[in-house]
């Protein structure tokens, strides 16, 4: 008798929920893969926003970062008729004829982490190269009080987004803090706990005035602080860039990672669902509008800028770092 | 004349030498404790790794596979302690020389067995090795490595300018497993058979030279270093990640041949794999202590290696005096 009752209930509020979705959109976000902890947090906050805006919002994760998943999956949800299709590419280029489709049916596509895919509504990112860097270099001005020396590491001396970031926190320092001396060029160890470890060890020894180090790479900056706390000097040298939160999580909690930036994938899959509802709307986008989950935006050809750097830090780390990031 | 006897060995320690003069004069940190503490512990993972390499190259051989084969030791050694809450060194220890020392022998019985060169079987299982770490971890570092790991040991420490100058245990061992290989090499009859079999195949195995044995031996000894560096990088860095290790092997490959090693066998020694890798390491150390622009590095170590390779080989660009001097002894 109760199940019958509860199975009726449960009919009934699926109906409900189906009549209500007439006037609601449905989103459907294409991650790049499923399954990692990135990409988890990131269908975390899709379901967050769906849940909270009273629509129907999902996230597909392929089995493994291939193009071709993403095309066939994006096929699927223009035959399934959605209303929003959000994606973040593996690979622009495969991805342009099938956006195309989509668009040409009527269905608002969007992309993350990719400024220069052409067959979209709007691509958003959290933060632009540029902020990425400045806030790094921000954090060790603060820190230091502009005093002493600092390094610059990347994962390669030619990884484009590497380099960029470091050009920003450079020029940001140079003109802020132009009593600050950059040690030596950039060093491009930032890929190797080891080689960054080693690398640190030196600079300590070869620079007196070594006041801190920015890695961008993420595994330039454990193998810094590694060193750093080796020589017994943690919070002496300050280390910060980015660096995988579970990783780095001991070493923040020492002390030794002074802390760092980077963006955050659950806020990425909210804006997803609120820019797809927005849109679905009707609303137009527009530079400097105040829009939900992203805030103060930047509108650069199709691009949305938003300025939503996540600081890594003793208050945050335990949360993200549980988040398996 | 006698400049000539010095042998690679010899004339790699005078570069390393003369480089250190170089470098305590115009860097105020080089000739300081702090600093050539810092040096050997660095160094001792790639030097575990070449005292293992040197006798496969000696026996003829050529390992790819060894810095990868390092890499799945520490996720298959960490992964069962863990399971088994914790373990200890000398645990630790025993796994690693014996998963280590698995994978090269699984090397030496396709080199034997099936009878394919040696490079060829190792990119095969540089790639088969490499493939089913990434297969089975997902690419997911493990941060969470058991106490006793985690924890430097110190051997010596002393006092420095700015922090502390310590040698810490990677560095004995380094000690003991470079003084066993070179022991083995030159000290058993044994040793004197991989020299042999390593110059000429065919005549050491018509002399009764028990060929698979060295296979067996050569592999399998470097498979066992292999698994130790593995734990102790493991341990120096204080965390397992799948990809720390890749790429490891052509630096350590030309190290070892720089010490003297040739790739047609027969000849090589633990002391100039050492040093060879010493002599990287000393010229990379200089390069940052210098402030030399890191956009240079790579121009300047290719350099390097192509200069003590030439001095180390003099004696053989001068084919009359050489011939010359064996006449005389």
């Amino acid at each position: 008798m109760k199940r019958s009752i509860l199975i009726v209930a449960a009919l009934a509020a699926t109906f409900g929920a189906t009549a209500h979705a007439q006037d609601k959109p449905t989103v459907a976000v294409v991650a790049k893969v499923g399954g990692i902890p990135w990409f988890n947090a990131m269908e975390q906050g899709i379901k967050d926003e769906g849940e909270a805006l009273g629509i129907d919002a999902y996230m597909i994760g392929p089995t493994s970062a291939d193009p071709a998943l993403q095309v066939r999956a994006i096929e699927d949800l223009i035959a399934r008729g959605v209303d929003v299709i959000g994606v973040v590419p593996n690979d622009r280029q495969v991805l342009e004829p099938v956006l195309k489709k989509a668009r040409d049916q009527g269905i608002i596509v969007l992309t993350h982490e990719s400024p220069e895919s052409e067959n979209v509504d709007y691509d958003f990112e959290m933060i632009s190269a540029q902020q990425l860097g400045e806030e790094h270099a921000k954090l060790l001005a603060d820190t230091t009080g502009c005093e002493g020396s600092y390094a610059v590491y990347v994962g390669g001396l030619s990884v484009p987004a590497h380099n960029a970031w470091a050009d920003a926190a450079v020029n940001w320092l140079s003109e802020h803090c132009p009593e600050m001396r950059q040690a030596a060029d950039r060093f491009g160890v930032a890929e190797s706990v080891d080689d960054s470890r080693n690398t640190t060890l030196d600079l300590i020894r070869a620079h007196s005035d070594l006041a801190g180090i920015m890695s961008f790479g993420s595994q330039g900056t454990i193998g810094a602080a590694r060193a750093v706390k080796e020589r017994g000097m943690a919070g002496e040298i300050k280390v910060m860039g980015l660096f995988s939160p579970g990783q780095g999580r001991r070493l923040v909690h020492e002390g030794v990672i002074t802390g760092g930036f980077q963006w955050n994938p659950l806020e990425a899959g909210k804006a997803f669902v609120a820019l797809g509802n927005r849109l679905y709307e009707g609303g137009e986008i527009a530079d400097g509008d105040d829009l939900p989950v992203l805030g103060t935006i930047e509108l650069d050809g199709h691009t949305i800028f938003a300025s939503k750097p996540l600081a890594l830090n003793e208050e945050t780390i335990d949360e993200l770092a549980d988040l398996g990031l | 004349m006698r400049r000539l006897h010095l042998g690679t060995e010899g004339v790699l320690a005078l570069i390393i030498l003369g480089l250190g003069v170089v470098l305590s004069l115009t860097t105020e940190n080089f000739l300081t404790v702090q600093n050539l503490f810092d040096l050997l512990n660095n160094q001792s993972v790639n030097m575990i790794f070449a005292a293992g390499l040197v006798v496969v190259l000696i026996a003829g051989g050529i390992d790819i596979s060894f810095a990868v084969a390092a890499s799945v030791v520490q996720y298959v050694v960490m992964t069962l302690l863990i399971s088994i809450g914790g373990g200890n060194w000398l645990f630790g220890i025993a796994l690693s020389m014996a998963i280590g020392t698995l994978l090269g022998l699984f090397n030496a019985l396709l080199i034997y067995r099936f009878r394919i060169v040696s490079i060829i079987v190792t990119i095969a299982t540089f790639n088969l090795y490499f493939g089913l770490l990434m297969v089975f971890t997902g690419g997911v570092s493990i941060y969470d490595v058991p106490d006793w790991l985690y924890y430097a040991v110190p051997l010596i420490d002393l006092p420095a300018t700015r922090g502390s100058a310590t040698l810490y245990l990677p560095v004995a061992v380094m000690a003991v497993i470079s003084l066993a290989t070179g022991f083995i090499l030159t000290r058993t009859g044994f040793g004197r058979a991989i020299y042999g079999f390593g110059s000429s195949p065919e005549a050491a195995r018509r002399s009764g030279v028990r060929v698979g044995l060295i296979h067996a031996f050569a592999y399998g000894w470097l498979g066992m270093c292999a698994g130790v560096a593995g734990l102790m990088q493991a341990h120096i860095v204080q965390e397992v990640v799948p990809n720390a290790l890749i790429g490891q092997e052509l630096p350590i490959l030309a190290a070892v041949v720089l010490g003297g090693a040739t790739l047609g066998g027969g000849r090589g020694s633990v002391t100039g794999a050492l040093l060879g890798v010493l002599l990287l390491a000393v010229v990379q150390n200089g390069l940052n202590l210098l402030g030399v622009t890191p956009y240079a590095f790579r121009m300047i170590v290719g350099f390097i290696i192509l200069a003590a390779i030439t001095c180390s080989n003099l004696d053989k660009l001068l084919p009359q005096r050489a011939m010359a001097r064996e006449a005389r002894s």
